[in-house]
């Protein structure tokens, strides 16, 4: 969790000195239930999620460097980097920015995965926002259907980009589940701990089952949508950093763990960045080819 | 006349055309109370309330079906895609619904709707936050493609789409947004939609483009001029469908010689258009195969090399130097 917080934070410190461009989005504040789900999942499972998914992408395969290459477009980045930040595919994940799209892609992913009759399962993280798009429930009723191994993790912080919940959503997140007959829960938490013990029955389940499930995580993100662009009221948002997920966590240690723990971090995203910044830029090849054609 | 950047423009566009026609309604993903990403409909929603600006759910298909159905209902609405690469999603409902309805209606309804979306490259963005692809909507018979390239265009026109009374695709170089600023008269102003214009008068070469390609190609037109001494004559489209292939072909049948700058991909993208409208109509008159500069035919990249990708200033100048020396 901390890594990640880390991370990202030196991906907003870099984009304000204007060494990133373009789009990105970061999951501070809502890391604790990436973490949690994702420690239940085994080499073999498949992992589908959006445009915030640093936080996904890294809990499960603390590859540092490679997403600071991508974000700086360099060769070492995670897909060469030619993707940024919401285009990431690696082994068994899948990220596109566009809201909706891999919905039904992750539920074809789990297809094939029961087929192969290995036990392996997918997790499907959408935004509140998300639920808007209309695949969702073409999704969820062919999951339903077919019973597919997918576990759908709504991660409800209340609002699409700048649009509040009551703005954009009617009815009930786990209302729409049911509607399909696919099992659904919910819980309120920055709890990383309370968060994994109630994803391990979860995940559990579904691998058991083969059935989806879609369970539904209230949170909030601390940081702006993107960068700077946060519209929100500043009481909200201090009530929420009273629950930061880093402070739940922390405070269950001792000083001198915390500020061990807070060093390693460091030294880890440091020598991630150093050896981002050591690949060339993405393609110098082809560059040069087009450079000449040109 | 007071200076503005496009995004000012089209909001006085806004602003005065709800003030007049009360059926004008706005609606997408962040418009209303927060005022849009790209800040377009700011200060709507406070001038003209919730029903006339409206903050829809993060559902583009929905925005724009919901949009015609308003549409043939008798409002007129103004739908905002945040990026043309998310216009995808609605896709079905503009080229089964919007763009048919009159022609499947035999004329019983029309949907007067303005779809907008910020499309283009050069601010390092993603993929389908950067591309040019006018060619999905221009190939769509029934709706009308639009791209300005300048604030005072881009009020004009958008007024003209918005009274249209058949569905317009508006995508607005979002390059240009906040690039530069233009005078714009206070006063209403409205300019036809598919007539392109001509907007520096020349005889040797004609150089047609548009959008956001427009301004880095005028600048490489005057130069050109002002060092060579030749004289070029460059057509802005602002529309791209219906096509002014007249504007298009007189020139041509004047300078014998054509250079088009585009930024979408090359395979069939308006260029192609383009030459095979002068193929038709003034093949004769020409002194030298018609030039295309464009982008590659590959997926717009990320940030990091999309500067390869996207038409320069030189290759602009290198093909009009070769149509000249052909
Ligand atoms: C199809 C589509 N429409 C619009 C956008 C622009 N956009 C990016 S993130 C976002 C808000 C998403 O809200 P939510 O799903 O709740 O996720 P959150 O940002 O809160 O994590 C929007 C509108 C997009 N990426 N894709
Ligand atoms: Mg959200």
């Amino acid at each position: 969790m901390l890594s990640i917080r880390r991370f990202e934070e030196r991906v907003l410190e870099l984009f304000s000195r204007g060494e990133l461009f373009g789009t990105t989005h970061t999951s501070i504040g809502q890391e604790a239930g990436a973490v949690a789900v994702i420690d239940h999942l085994k080499h073999g499972d498949f992992i589908v999620s959006g445009h915030r998914c640093h936080g996904h992408y890294l809990a499960w395969t603390v590859d540092y460097a490679g997403l600071f290459g991508e974000l700086m477009g360099r060769a070492g980045g995670v897909v060469g980097g030619r993707g940024g930040s919401q285009h990431l595919h690696a082994e068994g994940f899948y990220t596109n920015g566009v809201l909706g799209n891999m919905v039904p892609v992750a539920a074809g992913m789990a297809m094939a995965e029961k087929r192969r009759g290995e036990g392996a399962i997918g997790v499907l993280f959408l935004g509140d926002g998300a639920m808007g798009e209309g695949t969702v429930y073409e999704t969820l009723n062919m999951l339903s259907l077919w019973q597919l191994p997918l576990l759908v993790v709504v991660e409800n912080n209340c609002y699409a980009q700048t649009t509040p919940l009551d703005l954009h959503f009617a009815g009930s997140f786990s209302g729409r589940a049911k509607a399909f007959g696919v099992d659904t829960g919910e819980i309120e938490s920055n709890d990383v701990r309370e968060l994994h013990s109630h994803f391990e029955s979860i995940v559990k389940k579904v691998r058991g089952t083969s059935a989806p499930h879609m369970e539904i995580v209230h949170t909030y993100r601390l940081c702006a949508h993107s960068k700077g662009d946060d519209f929100r009221p500043a009481e909200e948002i201090e009530t929420w950093r009273r629950r930061d997920p880093l402070r739940i966590e922390a405070a269950r240690l001792d000083e001198e763990s915390r500020n061990e723990i807070e060093r390693q971090v460091e030294e880890i995203i440091h020598e991630a960045e150093q050896r981002a910044r050591a690949r060339p830029p993405a393609g110098a090849r082809t560059n040069r080819v087009m450079e000449a054609v040109r | 006349m007071p200076k503005m950047n496009m995004v000012q423009a089209l909001n006085l566009a806004f602003h005065q055309e709800m003030e007049k026609d009360e059926t004008v309604v706005v609606m997408g993903e962040d418009v209303g109370v927060n005022g849009g990403v790209f800040r377009v409909t700011d200060g709507l929603y406070n001038a003209f309330g919730k029903e006339r600006v409206m903050d829809t759910p993060l559902a583009e298909s929905g925005i724009v079906g919901t949009a015609i159905g308003m549409a043939i209902g008798g409002l007129k609405p103004v739908a905002e895609m945040q990026f043309s690469g998310f216009a995808y999603i609605g896709f079905p409902q503009i080229e089964n619904n919007a763009a048919r309805m009159r022609n499947r209606s035999r004329g019983q309804f029309t949907v007067p709707m303005v779809l907008r979306m910020p499309y283009g490259g050069g601010v390092r963005a993603l993929e389908h936050h950067s591309e040019s692809k006018e060619t999905y909507w221009a190939h769509t018979a029934g709706i009308k493609t639009v791209i300005p390239s300048g604030p005072r265009n881009a009020r004009a026109l958008l007024v003209a789409a918005i009274r249209d009374p058949d569905p317009v695709i508006f995508y607005e170089p979002k390059h240009s947004y906040r690039a530069f600023k233009e005078e714009v008269p206070e006063a209403e102003e409205v300019m036809e939609l598919g007539k392109a214009q001509v907007t520096h008068e020349g005889t040797d070469l004609t150089v047609v483009t548009w959008g956001s390609m427009y301004h880095q190609t005028r600048r490489v037109v005057e130069e050109y001029m002002e060092q060579t001494g030749v004289s070029v004559e460059l057509i802005d489209l602002l529309t791209i469908a219906p096509m002014d292939y007249k504007t298009i072909t007189a020139s041509v049948r004047k300078t014998g010689r054509c250079v088009v700058v585009q930024e979408a991909q090359r395979t069939l993208g308006p260029a192609s258009e383009i030459i095979a409208l002068i193929n038709d109509h003034a093949l004769m008159y020409l002194e030298a195969p018609v030039k295309r500069v464009s982008m590659f035919d590959v997926t717009m990249p990320y940030f990091s090399r999309e500067q390869m990708f996207m038409p320069t200033p030189k290759q602009i100048r290198r093909a009009m130097s070769e149509t000249l020396d052909f």
